[in-house]
């Protein structure tokens, strides 16, 4: 799975360090999704698609082996 | 993040100040094969007691030394705490790293069990399973906090 994570926080302008605030989570979670080493659970996924007003899917996409 | 099984984060630090000086103490005693049963000789209790060359009883009040004991106890304690405290920041990945340093821990310790179960025979391997009373615990350990370590250097490195 890919996500374009590091985008939004661009375009949102906050650190991987204040969006891991806002969601609860620590900021190692934040680099290891925007590096592609972890898959987030649902809930995550959710959370962050609140935060950035988005879909789901507009954050995250499946790959072909997945 | 809401986690089964996990103590709060303040029995950490407890938790290495149990391990640490049992984990030191148990190194030293088995490197220079230092032999303790003179040491903290007090009266205990025993559902069994059976020793070498004298029949086996139960249900009795022996003198026994009891740094063995007290060392496990610090470890085994020590060791819980230490691996199954929840970090500052517990989330869902913390959860996944924790997870597979255990997998990976039993795989290591399993692998040495067959290991010397081949190659170590007599007293030697009586060595073997008493060390094996600590070292899962002590593998994941290792693994989960150089794990954490790693993915904190990664965020430094960045």
């Amino acid at each position: 799975m890919t996500n374009n994570l590091k985008v939004l926080r661009a375009i949102k302008n906050i650190s991987q360090e204040d969006l891991a605030k806002q969601i609860q989570v620590s900021r190692q979670t934040i680099n290891a999704m925007e590096k592609g080493k972890y898959v987030p659970s649902t809930v995550l996924a959710l959370k962050l698609a609140r935060f950035f007003e988005k879909p789901v899917e507009e954050i995250f996409s499946l790959e072909s082996e997945d | 993040m809401k986690t089964k099984f996990l103590f709060p984060n303040k029995f950490k630090t407890l938790g290495w100040l149990l391990f640490i000086p049992s984990i030191i103490i148990t190194m030293i005693i088995s490197l220079f094969n230092i032999n303790t049963d003179d040491y903290l000789n007090v009266t205990v209790f025993a559902i069994l007691s059976d020793f070498p060359l004298s029949k086996p009883e139960h249900f009795l009040f022996i003198k026994n030394s009891i740094v063995d004991e007290l060392l496990l106890i610090g470890l085994v304690c020590g060791g819980i705490l230490v691996g199954f405290s929840k970090l500052k920041i517990e989330d869902e990945f913390t959860t996944k790293i924790r997870y597979e340093s255990l997998v990976w821990a039993i795989y290591l310790n399993y692998a040495l069990i067959l290991l010397f179960t081949i190659f170590v025979y007599g007293m030697g391997y009586m060595q073997v399973l008493i060390h094996n009373v600590f070292t899962t615990l002590l593998f994941f350990i290792l693994r989960f906090h150089y794990m954490i370590y790693k993915q904190n250097k990664s965020l430094q490195d960045d």
